[in-house]
């Protein structure tokens, strides 16, 4: 017996050492030319699959609206900037340095073939590890990983539209009079305003990966001048009439516990708030979940709508924020 | 050992004599009708049981050392049922016909004027509704005419608390979806000091009020007071103030009658200046406090609605200050 255990720690100890040898000496090898042992990608590859079917969220998750062209189109423009060096887009076939890539990245076609919607969810979100997929960079927003999903099952019906070159007015619209409703409209605010959303994406202290993606490869000076591209230095908002709609009565007066929205989004030169009358719909809405949770980055006066919008119902969130998409945008102050 | 205790005997004692003295908050200060039959039935309670402590002792020591000689059949049983069944039933027969009434006492409906008093967490809602239905909303403050009977119709907001002005009367819990009634008759003109008295969260204890008890025609002066929208800002810094005000979104929380606040989250601060605390009870009506006040909230009350405006700079708290006390 005591011979038993002598050998079994001489053989544990010589183990150790030769596993210390193939790290310390670098004597595993790990060109991507190489690629893996036979067998080893399998085991990977079944890991990879077998961990998604167990993580994905529920598919009682999957929004309602997954086939909404302006889901499908902002997921489209993001995929086209931030997916498609690895993934090419439908009908284009995946750069020669992709394919040097190992493990290989699948072709966009293929990757989501086998999917369903909360397990494209959860790969876009979470990420893959030693695959070079990465995560999605904002970790509060789970949401926005939806637009990118109803864009990759698109793509699986084949039926994902041509989608232009993803420039800021690709989403934003010309101008910046965005026409897609989870896409905010920048016309309406000032250039300080989107400067200061843009140093916040910068950051990291505002959460979004789309716009992470954009504004972390901005300089002082892109910003500078795009903000004064899509801005309007002045802006005349048009007065709405007393009246006892819902959404009137709760953006103008508020409840017991929840402060009127006109308080700070007013039309005075001096508010300490963005212009939010003709706000893109879903935009107005996502960004009102983010302040009820706590988890809308912002400047130093955040914390005020985090207070003002921590007791708002989901049917109030869905009555200001259709209320306010109604208004009559401010216009240019001549 | 012996002189630490005997030390924080003394302390004790002066804390009990102090806290009585003041009065401002104490049972044994009563300045209201309610307060004061509560004070007299412990009294009553209190001279009884010294009384008959000391009779019961005073026969103890009689039979047992100054005559300590078999009694008779008769004069023990006498003694037995007597003393033992005959003077209790007596005794306690009329503390209950003199103590259960006085229970009835703050349930007495009100004569003509009622408050409607909400807690939030940590302050009051107070509403004033005249006997012909108009309603005069106030907060943090609580003011009754001396000699009549006031209704206060009591709610809660999310917790339970509880409404207590020692001086005045007895508690009420504060339940959520639930309408409790107590009245108050304030004696004495006076200010008493009325404190949650339900843990309610962590700004529990900072939550207080002070209790105004006015002469009848004082009082009607007051409430016409009340009534009137905000006096506009009367100097250069407090219109500045004013400002500020507006520009923060103070309105959306508050309400300036007479102005565009009308929010309806926080204390209405229509005559905030006229208060004789700020707060709920925890800090003075000067613009000072109300500076530190609006610039620190977290701080000076843990866990509050109320976000800390500590990034405005010292001079807009300071004009937010002078506006707010001047808003008599």
């Amino acid at each position: 017996m005591k011979r038993v255990a002598q050998t079994l720690a001489v053989l544990a100890t010589l183990a150790a050492l030769g596993a210390a040898a193939v790290v310390g000496f670098g004597l595993y090898n790990v060109s991507a030319r190489q690629g893996h042992l036979s067998g080893v990608g399998w085991a990977l590859h079944t890991t990879f699959i077998q961990s998604v079917r167990l993580r994905a969220p529920e598919p009682s998750k999957i929004p309602q609206d997954l086939v909404d062209t302006d889901r499908i189109a902002l997921g489209g423009l993001h995929f086209q900037s931030a997916c498609a060096f690895c993934h090419a887009v439908p009908g284009q076939p995946r750069s020669a340095t992709a394919m040097a890539m190992e493990p290989r990245p699948p072709h966009i076609k293929d990757a989501v073939a086998s999917w369903e919607p909360q397990h494209l969810h959860w790969i876009v979100y979470e990420g893959v590890k030693m695959s070079g997929m990465p995560h999605w960079p904002a970790k509060a927003r789970e949401d926005e990983v939806w637009s990118v999903v109803a864009y990759l099952e698109a793509v699986k019906a084949e039926t994902s539209p041509t989608l232009p070159e993803a420039t800021c007015a690709a989403c934003h619209g010309t101008g910046g009079r965005s026409d897609n409703t989870h896409v905010p409209r920048l016309d309406i605010l000032t250039p300080e305003q989107i400067a200061q959303a843009l140093f916040h994406y910068r950051n990291g202290s505002r959460g979004s990966g789309y716009m992470q993606m954009i504004a972390s490869q901005m300089s002082d000076r892109q910003i500078a001048t795009l903000a004064q591209e899509f801005g309007t230095a002045r802006l005349a908002a048009h007065p709405v009439d007393d009246n006892t709609t819902p959404g009137w009565l709760l953006a103008n007066r508020g409840t017991d516990d929840v402060p009127s929205c006109t308080s700070c989004h007013h039309p005075k030169a001096d508010a300490i708030a963005p212009a939010i009358a003709g706000q893109s719909q879903e935009y107005l809405k996502s960004q009102l979940y983010l302040w009820r949770e706590g988890t809308r980055g912002g400047g130093k006066r955040a914390k005020l709508m985090r207070k003002a919008a921590q007791d708002l119902t989901d049917a109030q969130i869905a009555i200001l924020a259709d209320w306010y998409a109604a208004q009559r945008p401010p216009t240019p102050d001549p | 050992m012996y002189v630490h205790s005997r030390n924080a005997l003394a302390c004790l004692a002066a804390a009990f004599v102090l806290s009585a003295c003041d009065g401002r908050q104490s049972v044994l200060a009563p300045s209201g009708t309610d307060a004061l039959s509560v004070f007299d039935l412990a009294r009553v309670m209190f001279i009884g049981a010294v009384v008959l402590w000391l009779l019961v002792g005073t026969l103890f020591i009689y039979v047992t050392r100054i005559n300590p000689r078999e009694m008779s059949r008769r004069k023990a049983e006498i003694l037995i049922v007597g003393g033992g069944v005959v003077f209790p039933v007596l005794l306690l027969g009329a503390l209950l016909v003199y103590s259960l009434p006085l229970m009835n006492a703050p349930r007495l409906a009100d004569e003509g004027l009622r408050v409607h008093i909400t807690a939030e967490q940590w302050w009051w809602r107070v509403d004033y509704e005249l006997p012909d239905g108009t309603r005069i909303p106030s907060a943090n403050e609580l003011r009754l005419p001396v000699g009549t009977r006031t209704g206060l119709v009591l709610n809660a907001k999310k917790v339970i608390h509880s409404f207590w002005v020692p001086a005045l009367g007895g508690k009420t819990d504060m339940i959520p979806g639930r309408e409790t009634f107590q009245s108050l008759q304030p004696v004495t003109a006076g200010v008493y000091r009325g404190q949650c008295a339900e843990f309610c969260g962590a700004s529990h204890a900072l939550m207080a009020f002070e209790t105004v008890a006015m002469e009848p025609e004082d009082f009607a002066a007051w409430l016409e007071a009340e009534a009137r929208d905000a006096q506009p800002p009367a100097t250069a810094p407090a219109r500045r103030g004013a400002k500020i005000f507006a520009r923060e979104g103070c309105g959306g929380c508050h309400t300036v009658r007479g102005t565009d606040a009308v929010g309806q989250v926080g204390p209405d601060l229509t005559h905030v200046g006229s208060r004789k605390s700020l707060a709920a009870g925890i800090l003075d009506v000067t613009a000072e406090d109300f500076a530190d006040w609006i610039g620190h909230t977290d701080a000076i009350k843990p866990e509050v609605a109320m976000p800390s405006y500590d990034f405005l700079p010292r001079e807009d708290l300071a004009a937010l200050g002078i506006y707010l006390e001047g808003l008599k």
